[in-house]
């Protein structure tokens, strides 16, 4: 398999990713611009098949929020997701990487309802954990 | 398929792994609010092994149920002592010293110039052996399905064996049990020991699956949930958690317009069935039911 | 066979057996009477190991089993019964016996393996002359919990029996039965003793201990107060005021 160029390629690039999600008018919508580009180089990953989708840390595989596809945008290597969430709190956004490079890259964020969402920096003290 | 339904089934297989668990120790009579340990244990021995180590999958889900295995053995030599609630209470104490215990665990190696492994807090990121190896979502779903029909083929063995009976023995009157020749202490901690090593392999599975763990996963919500679906779906089949699961993820899930509110439900189902079955759906009445039915049927079609 | 040695325990400020001596021999009915709370079914827990001893010892051909927990008593051949009926309900006729019949001696110590996860072939034939004997073959298959009291009963003798055990003791086995029952477990014991199992019996029913018992022991208070042949413990005045009480020996 590892003969295949494209599983090559797979293997050479890694992909980074950054995220930012803006509230939207319905409540705990969202749309998230994710900037991906070669971990290495910094250079933008463009035309790369690209779904979002999401998990809560603190309830795994308890909510099935249906992944959406990003479509590409305005800015060479960043795409746009619309996703709606279940509840505030922190979510791990999985970021399904697929077509000319497959793989997944996942980012916690926490989202509370009408602000805008960042990850959650591992440097930054971690918010008091969510009761449910 | 759609990738979605991939999605939920595998999380459907993946969490029936920690519910048998859970429900093997209903079998012998114990409450343990405290499986998620061993899935923990699991999803970070099977990644750390995979990711860091370059071991083949099956070589690391393999590592990863025989930590889980021999963690849920030395714990349960001193807390199957107790009996009860003190057992639960004992439990889910570990649960969360293992969680705490993730929270300050760092390991990491850097592999293609980045930092890969366990690093506290922030979880265990980049377990990426599925991408690596080119295993696609729908292959990853039959692996699961393909263990977890294992593990039920287990089950239903284990039942019709005297072992079963034993385990049954045992959670129905315990002193009873030593007067049938059942050296009980023994065979909770190898009740304790196969539980442990079921959620080892669920925690590897849910490792590699989403690629990503962190400590937070582990958190007690996870253990009561894997506990409840064996209550619910019933203690007299291995197939009774696996409804449990359908239960929850599936039906309830499925039902987007409940959203939100759907832990509520959850918990109100629960204390409904707990009432009104307290044994769950699937109890050991209806199950002898259905086999004695089963047979008089095979009977009929023989004569 | 059997001994008891100073056999004593207090629970808390109880003594609910004191110092009690009594030897069972080689396939004997020894009948264990006394009011009730005299420490008869205390014993029996003892002899099985179900809690520990306050002081005294249990030998069993000759060996002391006093530290010995209650599933290694069952492989060296004590089976018992309970006053209170206790099965395993949620488990058919058959199972109940199943797990029993392999504990007793005639498997020795096999591996693991095999004996836990072997085939019933071998058991069946066992099992089903045991039920046979008790008339219970019909409800094999039937969960025990959905047996009628005197089915419960008998499956509870049953199950004592799988075990092959060479000592068992009843407790109260002819409680709630009617007298045709009675007379069917009277012969079922006498069959018992003929096959050379030694029993130990623990009843209220008089006229059954005075039918079946080859000797009788008296428990009043936690104190063995008279041993001997079923008509002289019945002529003993001892016995008499602690089943009348003091007004028949004024």
């Amino acid at each position: 398999m590892a003969c295949l160029p494209g599983s090559m390629q797979a293997a050479d690039i890694r992909a980074k990713a950054d995220v930012a999600c803006q509230p939207t008018a319905g409540t705990l919508t969202y749309v998230c611009t994710i900037r991906l580009t070669d971990s290495r180089t910094n250079e933008p990953l463009t035309g790369i098949d690209l779904s979002v989708g999401a998990d809560m840390p603190s309830m795994p595989m308890m909510h099935n929020v249906r992944p959406v596809k990003a479509t590409p945008g305005r800015e060479k290597g960043t795409y746009q997701a619309h996703i709606e969430l279940e509840m505030a709190g922190e979510w791990a956004l999985q970021l399904n990487l697929s077509g000319k490079l497959r793989d997944r890259l996942v980012q916690v964020l926490r989202f509370e309802d009408g602000e805008i969402a960042r990850e959650i920096s591992p440097a930054a003290p971690r918010p008091a954990r969510q009761k449910h | 398929m759609d990738d979605y339904l991939i999605g939920v089934l595998s999380n459907v297989g993946v969490i029936s792994f920690i519910a048998l668990s859970a429900y093997l120790l209903l079998l012998i009579g114990e409450i343990s609010f405290g499986q998620q340990a061993f899935f923990a244990i699991g999803a970070y021995a099977a990644g750390i092994a995979t990711a860091l180590w370059g071991w083949p999958l099956a070589a690391g889900l393999a590592w990863g149920a025989a930590v889980a295995g021999a963690a849920a053995v030395l714990v349960g030599v001193p807390t199957l002592r107790l009996h009860g609630l003190y057992f639960a209470i004992a439990t889910l104490a570990f649960a969360e010293m293992v969680r705490l215990l993730c929270e300050l665990f760092r390991y990491q190696i850097t592999i293609d110039g980045e930092p890969t492994g366990p690093n506290g807090a922030d979880g265990f990121r980049n377990i990426r052996y599925i991408f690596e190896n080119d295993i696609g979502p729908l292959q990853f779903l039959v692996l699961i399905y393909a263990l977890l029909a294992a593990a039920l083929l287990g089950f239903m063995l284990m039942e019709r064996s005297r072992l079963g009976v034993a385990f049954r023995m045992i959670g129905e009157d315990v002193a009873l049990a030593g007067l049938q020749g059942i050296a009980v202490a023994r065979f909770k901690v190898l009740a304790a020991g196969l539980a442990g090593a079921l959620a080892g392999i669920g925690g590897g599975l849910y490792a590699h699956l989403t690629t990503y763990v962190e400590p937070r996963i582990f958190d007690v919500m996870l253990g009561v949930h894997s506990l409840a679906y064996g209550l619910i779906g019933g203690l007299g089949t291995a197939l009774g958690p696996l409804l449990g699961v359908l239960i929850d993820i599936g039906l309830l899930e499925s039902i987007r317009s409940l959203a939100g509110y759907r832990m509520i439900i959850f918990g109100g189902v629960v204390a409904f069935l707990l009432i009104v079955r307290p044994r769950g759906l699937l109890d050991e009445t209806v199950v002898h039911y259905v086999r004695r039915t089963w047979y008089q049927i095979g009977r009929g079609r023989g004569n | 066979m059997l001994e008891l040695q100073g056999l004593t325990k207090h629970f808390g400020g109880v003594r609910a057996v004191e110092k009690v001596d009594l030897s069972v021999a080689q396939g004997e009915i020894l009948g264990l009477i006394g009011p009730n709370g005299s420490g008869k079914s205390t014993i029996v827990n003892l002899i099985c190991g179900l809690f520990p001893l306050t002081d005294g010892r249990v030998l069993l051909h000759g060996t002391d089993i006093s530290d010995l927990p209650p599933h290694a008593r069952v492989t060296l051949g004590i089976a018992r019964t309970f006053q209170n009926i206790r099965l395993f309900g949620q488990l058919t006729v058959w199972q109940n016996l199943w797990v029993a019949q392999n504990s007793g001696e005639q498997f020795g110590q096999e591996n693991f393996l095999r004996r836990w996860l072997g085939g019933s072939r071998r058991a069946r034939g066992e099992i089903d002359r045991t039920l046979e004997f008790f008339d219970l073959a019909h409800k094999s298959d039937e969960l025990a919990a959905n047996l009628a009291f005197g089915e419960q009963r008998r499956l509870e003798f049953a199950r004592a029996l799988a075990a092959k055990p060479s000592l068992v003791l009843l407790d109260e086995p002819a409680a709630g039965m009617n007298a045709e029952e009675i007379d069917q477990l009277d012969r079922r014991i006498r069959m018992l003793r003929d096959d050379g199992v030694t029993i130990l019996l623990i009843e209220h029913h008089v006229e059954l201990v005075m039918s079946v018992a080859d000797r009788i022991a008296v428990l009043n208070f936690g104190q063995k107060i008279a041993e001997g042949a079923p008509a002289d413990v019945q002529a003993n005045p001892l016995v008499r005021e602690a089943y009348l009480g003091t007004a028949t020996a004024a």
